[in-house]
């Protein structure tokens, strides 16, 4: 089971656009918790918000064995900085674990139009669909029509597309097949 | 800021690696006296373990001594026979100034993937069983600028996500942060965002790989020297020998005939020593220089009215009938030569027969060859 958790206010369709979404790449029941407040702790002195310690400082929800938890916020993430420099964080999962948080701060406004409200479900979708891949062990993937593709990705077009490859969808599909429920 | 040039593709097999200036094997482990509970190592291809002490087993009969370790993704035990530690490439995790040098390497620009397969494969293996974090984090590279080129076929797609995963692990375990972080650095390397220029310095020398002996390149001048004879079951003195027979009776024979006695003069002091029953090989170097156009001249001569169109026959039948008698010889059916060849040896007729008419020209010229050389050497007595 999915559960959203979101952290901000979102539009209802948007939600039951991704828990329509998070069902068909995962093949898993996919519900909206509720809302929870951001944990101040996390903020950091930039005003972004340290995405291993969201996780770590967030209210906790109910789950049981297997689920898997997705927290939507609006806020900046930060992640610690690497060898080469800090990546652009768009969300932050534990591979192999139960939470992931999934930032919409990078995504093109949602605006009024059709055509932007369809744009943002669509990244939302896709982000989503990565974060929760890695919490299924999922690894990056090279090919740009992926989901597991780098969200930062110079290759990425502006409108990717939010399903898994061949290889990442079998992978998935294993790992949920082997899971523990 | 340096400016980092291309990085080439690292598998020159034809090197010898000098171990103690190699960077994948910085940090093996020599022996299982290095090792103390606790102690984070990384298995070749399984990934970062846990040692979790020596344990003795009776194991058909004999005791042996195991290192006990946990791998520490899913808890696995793994037992390695202690004799067995330096040899498997067991190794401390990456340093951090190693690490450093990886993500280095991956930022870098690759432009010069392994085409072909089978050698890429080879490479692959033994680079992340020997490779060192360098070696697995070359695979990832260079699977990941192939994959750029064209998809990846399924097997090295699971090579590619297996060797990810090591990577990946590696660099969370020694850097201290999570696994998707860890992977984000990586990529971040691999693919910086558009706009982002990283700051790059010369990445370390690429793991040198020793390879197997037949991939290393022989001697240019061994090379010259040798025109493939030997593939071919010829030995060139015995070639010598009978274009030396063929020159003999060929003589005033026409346009080949004349050829062919260009040749005896040169060959003169040849067929002497393998008369004598001494080495044929000691007697070939001086005549090697002059021989071999000769012979080849000889073999195109016989060769064309013999020999189907489709089919041409080697070159050890066409020496054959320059031994028997060169052009004349050569003109003959290959079922009347056969016939002809074997009254020549005492012994063989009985085996001649059984054989098929069609196979026996085959047989029949090394066998030949060899009287041919007497009645030769007997012509020119």
């Amino acid at each position: 089971m999915i559960r959203i958790v979101t952290l901000a206010p979102y539009d209802e369709g948007d939600i039951a656009f991704l828990s329509r979404t998070l069902f068909q790449a995962f093949g898993l029941g996919t519900e909206h918790v509720g809302t929870r407040g951001l944990p101040k702790a996390a903020e950091g002195k930039d005003g972004r918000h340290d995405a291993q310690k969201l996780l770590d400082e967030v209210t906790p929800v109910r789950a049981f064995a297997d689920d898997k938890v997705l927290y939507l916020t609006s806020a900046e993430l930060s992640l610690p900085e690497g060898p080469l420099g800090e990546p652009p964080a768009w969300g932050f999962a534990l591979q192999d674990g139960d939470r992931a948080v999934v930032s919409t701060s990078f995504f093109a406004p949602r605006g009024v139009t059709e055509a932007s409200i369809e744009i943002f479900r669509r990244r939302l979708a896709r982000e989503s669909i990565h974060f929760v891949g890695h919490l299924w062990g999922l690894h990056h993937c090279y090919d740009a029509r992926c989901a597991m593709h780098p969200s930062w990705s110079p290759t990425l077009p502006a409108d990717p597309e939010f399903d898994l490859d061949a290889f990442c969808r079998e992978k998935s599909e294993r790992r949920i097949r082997m899971a523990k429920t | 800021m340096v400016t980092v040039g291309p990085v080439r593709a690292p598998s020159k097999r034809d090197r010898e690696p000098k171990k103690d200036e190699d960077p994948a094997h910085e940090g093996n482990i020599l022996s299982a006296a290095e090792l103390k509970p606790g102690d984070r190592v990384v298995y070749p291809n399984q990934g970062v373990c846990e040692i979790v002490g020596l344990e003795q087993k009776d194991i058909a009969g004999q005791r042996l001594e195991f290192v006990r370790m946990t791998r520490e993704e899913d808890g696995a035990t793994v037992l390695v026979p202690i004799p067995k530690v330096a040899s498997i490439g067991l190794r401390r995790v990456a340093s951090s100034s190693q690490m450093e040098g990886v993500f280095h390497y991956l930022g870098a620009s690759y432009d010069d993937p392994e085409l072909d397969w089978k050698v890429r494969h080879r490479d692959n293996v033994e680079r992340l069983i020997a490779g060192g974090v360098l070696g697995v984090a070359e695979v990832v590279k260079g699977l990941h600028s192939l994959a750029r080129m064209r998809p990846l076929p399924a097997k090295e797609r699971e090579l590619y996500d297996s060797s990810r995963h090591l990577l990946v692990s590696e660099v969370s375990v020694s850097l201290g942060v999570p696994a998707s972080i860890a992977e984000d650095y990586v990529d971040y390397a691999l693919m910086p965002p558009a706009g982002v220029k990283l700051a790059l310095r010369p990445p370390p020398r690429p793991v040198e790989l020793k390879g197997p002996p037949w991939k290393r390149k022989k001697p240019v001048a061994a090379e010259e020297d040798d025109l493939g004879l030997a593939e071919l079951g010829l030995d060139l003195a015995e070639i010598e020998g009978a274009a030396a027979g063929v020159g003999g009776s060929a003589e005033g024979e026409g346009e080949d005939g004349e050829k062919a006695e260009g040749t005896e003069k040169v060959v003169d002091a040849a067929p002497a020593p393998v008369a004598a029953g001494g080495s044929r090989k000691a007697a070939a170097p001086p005549a090697r220089a002059a021989k071999p156009p000769a012979s080849a001249k000889g073999a195109k001569a016989g060769r064309a009215p013999a020999a189907s169109p489709a089919k041409p026959e080697p070159l050890p039948a066409a020496a054959a009938r320059l031994a028997r008698g060169g052009v004349k010889g050569a003109r003959k059916p290959a079922a009347a030569r056969a016939a002809r060849a074997a009254p020549k040896k005492a012994a063989r007729p009985a085996r001649a027969e059984k054989k098929p008419v069609k196979k026996a020209p085959r047989a029949g010229p090394t066998k030949a060859a060899r009287p041919a050389k007497k009645a030769g050497g007997g012509k020119k007595k």
